[in-house]
């Protein structure tokens, strides 16, 4: 069995990477919409989020809008990929048998 | 940091279940409830084209004697307060995600904007020559035929198979109400295109609501 990725699994980080996924390819969410949307504290996402960057999981950039610095937050495409093997392992320790169709739809 | 949010969740059900109930709560909030983005219109056609019909009647006659002025300033007035609720929904929802979507949506909306003022701005020129029953066909055929395209077009861009449809179902009512003529045109237009939108907007909601 394949060891689950130790970033991605807690649950913090697990719900700021499920969200993130939830947005469209090559969008970016601002700071404090994410936050509202996660019901966290703005330290408490900003500790979560600095790891997944470490890991090169989401990318932070900070702009401007007008005078007011924005801070924009999105899924690289190594987190993307990461979160989506998390979910098909997660899938596969529920299901065992979906390993077979996993293995065969990667190969088509 | 919380105490035990850096914990990993308890087993591989209630991760899955995780994941599942954020990524339908982010799609819920970072989307306008349909109605908004279409009933107003529907009843802006409902009863703005509906007015049209009943002051501006085929043959020339006149079903209820509305003031002239009524029909096109209620018309203008309730597309204008569904222009209104349409901008604060999605800028509600919209706001603070920036990137591909924001684009498409902003290009989206200056191919409405433009589209209209090159549109309107050739008919002006033309429908002082025309009697004022065609001139009302022409100006009312070429709105909604255009609106028939863009909600393809949107279709096209967001791949909604339900907008796509609309356009269709708008621009082919559009064609049957401009063969029957003036005054025909515009009860077509109220009641297929209005009672379609409303339909479309319902499609639409129980679409948002049924996803997991």
């Amino acid at each position: 069995m394949t060891e689950l990725d130790p970033v991605i699994h807690a649950q913090a980080r697990l719900r700021v990477v499920a969200a993130l996924s939830a947005l469209g390819d090559g969008d970016r969410i601002a700071f404090p919409r994410l936050q509202e949307l996660l019901a966290m504290t703005a330290g408490n996402l900003s500790v979560h989020l600095r790891k997944l960057e470490d890991a090169g999981y989401v990318e932070i950039s900070k702009t401007h809008r007008g005078r007011t610095p924005v801070t924009l937050i999105r899924l690289s495409r190594r987190g993307r990929l990461a979160f989506e093997e998390y979910t098909e392992a997660i899938r596969t320790l529920l299901d065992p048998s979906q390993l077979d169709s996993t293995v065969s739809k990667e190969q088509s | 940091m919380g105490p035990d949010d850096d914990l990993p969740p308890s087993d591989a059900a209630t991760a899955l279940r995780l994941i599942d109930d954020q990524r339908a709560e982010t799609v819920r909030r970072l989307q306008p409830d349909a109605r908004l983005l279409y009933w107003p219109w529907g009843v802006a056609w409902l009863v703005g084209f509906g007015l049209f019909f009943l002051r501006f009647s085929p043959g020339g006659r006149v079903l209820v004697a509305l003031p002239d002025w009524l029909p096109l300033t209620a018309l203008f007035a309730l597309l204008i307060t569904a222009g209104a609720i349409q901008a604060v929904a999605s800028a509600r929802a919209y706001g603070q995600v920036t990137g591909d979507s924001a684009v498409r949506g902003r290009w989206y909306g200056c191919a409405w904007a433009l589209g209209q003022v090159s549109v309107y701005a050739a008919l002006g020129r033309v429908s002082e020559h025309l009697p004022h029953d065609l001139a009302g066909l022409l100006w009312s055929a070429a709105a909604v035929g255009l609106t028939g395209a863009l909600h393809m077009a949107g279709g096209a861009i967001w791949l909604d198979r339900d907008l796509f449809r609309l356009g269709v179902w708008i621009s082919v009512i559009n064609v049957v109400g401009a063969i029957a003529g003036p005054g025909w045109h515009a009860l077509v237009i109220s009641v297929a295109g209005g009672v379609g939108i409303l339909v479309a907007g319902t499609i639409a909601r129980l679409r948002q609501r049924g996803r997991p």
